[in-house]
């Protein structure tokens, strides 16, 4: 049972993480290389509250506030450069949180922290509360995307000048989707840290950025269901196939690739795809 | 009877680098006024207008709506103080069906800031008014297509719709009649007619010089970025200075002005 | 002069960049598409360059091998991974081009190994003295490389029928084709020359740290997007000019702020900061 309730605590996780990005990329068409800095930046905040003697439910609220602070700052980075800038920009967020983490001692340095206090809940209470969190962020995404917040989102995505010369404030809703987004990745990284007990600067590399990309890239952009089901197959990959551990990297690679290569859409688009052609031949 | 004044343009100047689009350009457009603004190919009407709306940023000058300045503020401010643009290259949301692409537009209100939209869900309001004004606009047997399908003329009537749908003071237009056959350009100029009849304040550039001259209560002529007419259609297209402006370039233009000065017009 | 030497680091650094950055500025200014995989025939060229060198001892022939292989390697990606994308909005192209580099990494950890390989005799490792500096024979070689290629490529992209052609496909496609070269062969063109660069640059590298490992192309790949960005996004002499910039950013950063960032956040950290102040990049055309 142990393992079943590791894998699926990470599910939970890497579904979050996965929807919190599909916020920022998929709703609001922000290209956002550099998502694992905010998983970082909420696993370092919970892991540092928890070692000051802060009960660890507390620290989520905590670790959504700064993630989401730094969220703000990086979009109003983002409104002043162009969409191709966008990516490279968010890239080098990570760089900046990694390389900033590495130096500084009293947040573990190199080798990172651990030791940090337990969530208290026991292995099953803590993954049902991830499996909660997780239920609400999905919640939380799919109203976001009937809400008029979820119309203007998509009109951006598509076309911001349009947008503009509507009356839309468009800077500011940028603003709201990195806020959002971020701030539930600060979440899923406190729920990391607490799973993984041990977090290094390595932890949340660019490549982590990679992983999150790609599964909001093969479930389709935007779409909240099929986000969460290839995150969920993503993050257990590893886990149901052991001699992928050691391809991980490779399968995610190649899946991203073969993704736009042949359905940029992601599953969300095959399936959009194969249903419209069933309705057509009838 | 002097109409109150909308729009205040004032000395605007606007430069690129070392080239002048528009040097020192006033003029005001009144209250209910259908205002066309004309001028030979690259006279600075497109970028006049942009200097407006805020695409371009004005160099020297003022704007003012309603007494309000507008220099300085972003499009989407400017938008909502009360303009509307209705641009040349239309560019409809493709995943969104025509109703649902003046709905959006609609919802001016629930979309005001990202916390008032995230409190929103409900569209059938805007739904209703975007009916309304593809009906307006004589497209509303069209309103569950999509975009994608259409042909040109209709094209520009959705976004004749969608600039309504903001409710504006002052309606913009760049170039609505560029691209269309001359019975369709004459059913969407009559189209704007009857949206200006409703009382709308209208400021059209326009190319097609029969429509404008049939349409338009006062024309501004620009040409190399300065002001060169300022009046009612029949006398500034008599005005040497204009025709002169027309002749050195755009020949179908004078041509057309020729003709038009020639006939009688109905006021 | 502490001064003089962290100026002939940068120089070298600078170098290597540029040779790297250069094939990715040529496809963003053809095609408009972050071509990230770039790097990957980068550490093509390291490895082909290792294994040649091993085998025949001649780094004449290493460097045209690493060039030849890194350079059709390129073409081969962009007609069956760019070419078929190139109607889709940017972000397809960019995200496969992800896919791809992971994945080339991959095969070549897999492949070789993630310890890497060496030289048995590493060529040009003798100390050269010019003033009160002390070279490697490697670095003058990558430095005089850089500019002699470089310098070629400029002269023939004004003075060919083949280069300006190359310039011309950017602003004006007709009149490229009046040239008789095909929009196609001039896209074939930039992905070998970009590329054989790259495989150049990756021969040089592993003879400087005599290593090549299958994350090395890593943190030039993303260095070389930061320069691009910094160059002004297709600007030639831009993409040359940031790169010389962020070597001595690099290395001067790294002795002042070396405490609270490590030599990567500094370089994103300036490009941060640059594009804050000028979003169109430093050496960028109005």
């Amino acid at each position: 049972m142990d393992y079943e309730i590791s894998l699926l605590t990470t599910i939970g996780i890497s579904i979050m993480f996965a929807l919190s990005l599909n916020l920022i990329t998929g709703f609001c068409g922000q290209i956002s290389l550099g998502h694992a800095a905010f998983l970082g930046v909420g696993a370092y905040t919970s892991a540092m509250l928890t070692k000051a003697g802060l009960p660890f439910l507390l620290t989520i609220p905590a670790s959504m506030a700064l993630a989401g602070i730094l969220g703000i700052i990086v979009g109003m980075a983002s409104l002043r450069v162009r969409a191709d800038f966008l990516a490279i920009t968010t890239m080098g967020v990570v760089f900046l949180f990694i390389g900033l983490v590495r130096q500084q001692e009293w947040l573990g340095g190199e080798m990172g922290l651990s030791g940090f206090p337990d969530s208290g809940l026991g292995k099953t209470g803590f993954m049902l509360l991830t499996l909660l969190l997780a239920a609400l962020t999905a919640a939380i995404s799919l109203y976001i995307q009937k809400a008029w917040i979820g119309r203007v989102f998509s009109g951006i995505a598509e076309d911001e000048d349009t947008m503009r010369v509507l009356g839309i404030d468009v800077p500011s809703y940028k603003l709201a989707a990195f806020a959002i987004g971020t701030a539930l990745a600060g979440a899923a990284g406190a729920l990391y840290a607490s799973h993984l007990k041990f977090i290094g600067p390595d932890s949340f590399s660019f490549v982590e950025s990679i992983t999150v990309l790609s599964m909001v890239v093969v479930g389709g952009i935007g779409s909240v269901v099929w986000v969460a089901i290839a995150a969920a197959v993503l993050s257990a990959l590893p886990g149901w196939f052991q001699f992928i551990g050691d391809y991980k990297l490779l399968v995610y690679g190649g899946l991203l690739f073969v993704m736009m290569r042949f359905s940029p859409h992601g599953l969300a688009g095959m399936v959009k795809a194969l249903s419209s052609k069933k309705g057509g031949a009838q | 009877m002097s109409r109150p004044t909308l729009l205040k343009v004032e000395n605007v100047t606007v430069r690129f680098g070392g080239l002048t689009a528009v040097s020192q350009v006033s003029f005001d457009v009144h209250q209910g006024e259908l205002l066309g603004l004309i001028g030979p190919n690259g006279a600075g009407k497109t970028t006049m207008l942009r200097a407006i709306t805020g695409v371009v940023h004005a160099t020297e000058g003022e704007v003012y709506l309603s007494g309000a300045p507008l220099v300085g503020l972003p499009i989407e401010r400017r938008i909502r103080q009360g303009l509307s643009l209705s641009q040349q290259l239309v560019k409809p949301l493709r995943n969104l069906s025509l109703l649902e692409n003046v709905a959006l537009a609609a919802g001016g209100q629930k979309t005001v800031s990202p916390l008032r939209a995230l409190g929103h869900v409900s569209n059938a309001n805007e739904l209703a008014i975007g009916m309304q004004m593809l009906e307006k606009v004589g497209i509303a047997d069209r309103a569950h297509q999509m975009p994608g399908t259409q042909p040109l003329g209709i094209l520009k009537r959705l976004e004749l719709a969608r600039a309504l749908a903001l409710k504006p003071q002052l309606f913009l237009l760049d170039e609505p009649l560029a691209g269309l056959n001359s019975g369709e350009a004459r059913a969407l100029a009559n189209t704007i007619a009857d949206i200006h009849q409703g009382g709308m304040t209208v400021v059209l550039i326009e190319h097609n010089l029969s429509e404008v001259m049939r349409l338009c209560q006062r024309l501004i002529v620009l040409d190399n970025g300065k002001k060169i007419g300022d009046g009612v259609p029949r006398e500034v297209m008599q005005d040497p200075v204009v025709r002169a402006a027309y002749l050195g370039g755009d020949t179908l233009a004078t041509s057309q002005s020729e003709e038009l000065t020639k006939e009688p017009q109905h006021a | 002069m502490f001064f003089l030497e962290l100026i002939a680091q940068s120089l070298v650094q600078g170098s290597i960049y540029a040779l790297i950055a250069l094939g990715l500025t040529l496809v963003y200014g053809l095609l408009r598409i972050l071509h990230v995989a770039h790097a990957s025939l980068f550490t093509l060229g390291a490895y082909v360059g290792v294994l040649t060198y091993n085998a025949t001892g001649s780094l004449a022939l290493t460097l045209l091998a690493a060039m030849l292989v890194s350079g059709l390697s390129g073409v081969a990606m962009f007609r069956l991974a760019y070419k078929p994308l190139l109607k889709q909005p940017p972000h397809v192209a960019l995200i496969a081009s992800i896919g791809l580099f992971i994945a080339a990494e991959e095969c070549f950890r897999i492949a070789f190994g993630a310890s890497g390989l060496s030289f048995t005799n590493t060529p040009l490792q003798g100390q050269v003295r010019i003033g009160s500096l002390q070279f490697k024979e490697a670095e003058i070689a990558v430095m005089l490389g850089a500019a002699l290629i470089l310098g070629v490529l400029a002269w023939l992209q004004s003075h060919t029928r083949v280069g300006i052609a190359c310039q011309a496909t950017v602003s004006d496609p007709q009149m490229a084709e009046s040239f008789g070269i095909t929009l196609n062969t001039v896209r074939d063109l930039n992905f070998l020359v970009g590329s054989a660069l790259a495989g150049f640059a990756g021969v040089w590298v592993a003879v400087l740290n005599n290593l090549v490992e299958p994350t090395m192309g890593s943190v030039p790949s993303y260095k070389a997007l930061a320069i691009i960005v910094l160059g002004g996004m297709g600007s030639v002499p831009g993409t040359l000019m940031a790169a010389l910039v962020l070597g001595l950013v690099e290395s001067f950063g790294t002795v002042y702020l070396g405490k609270v960032l490590d030599r990567n956040a500094i370089a994103f950290a300036f490009l941060i900061v640059v594009l804050m102040v000028r979003p169109q990049g430093l050496f960028a055309k109005k």
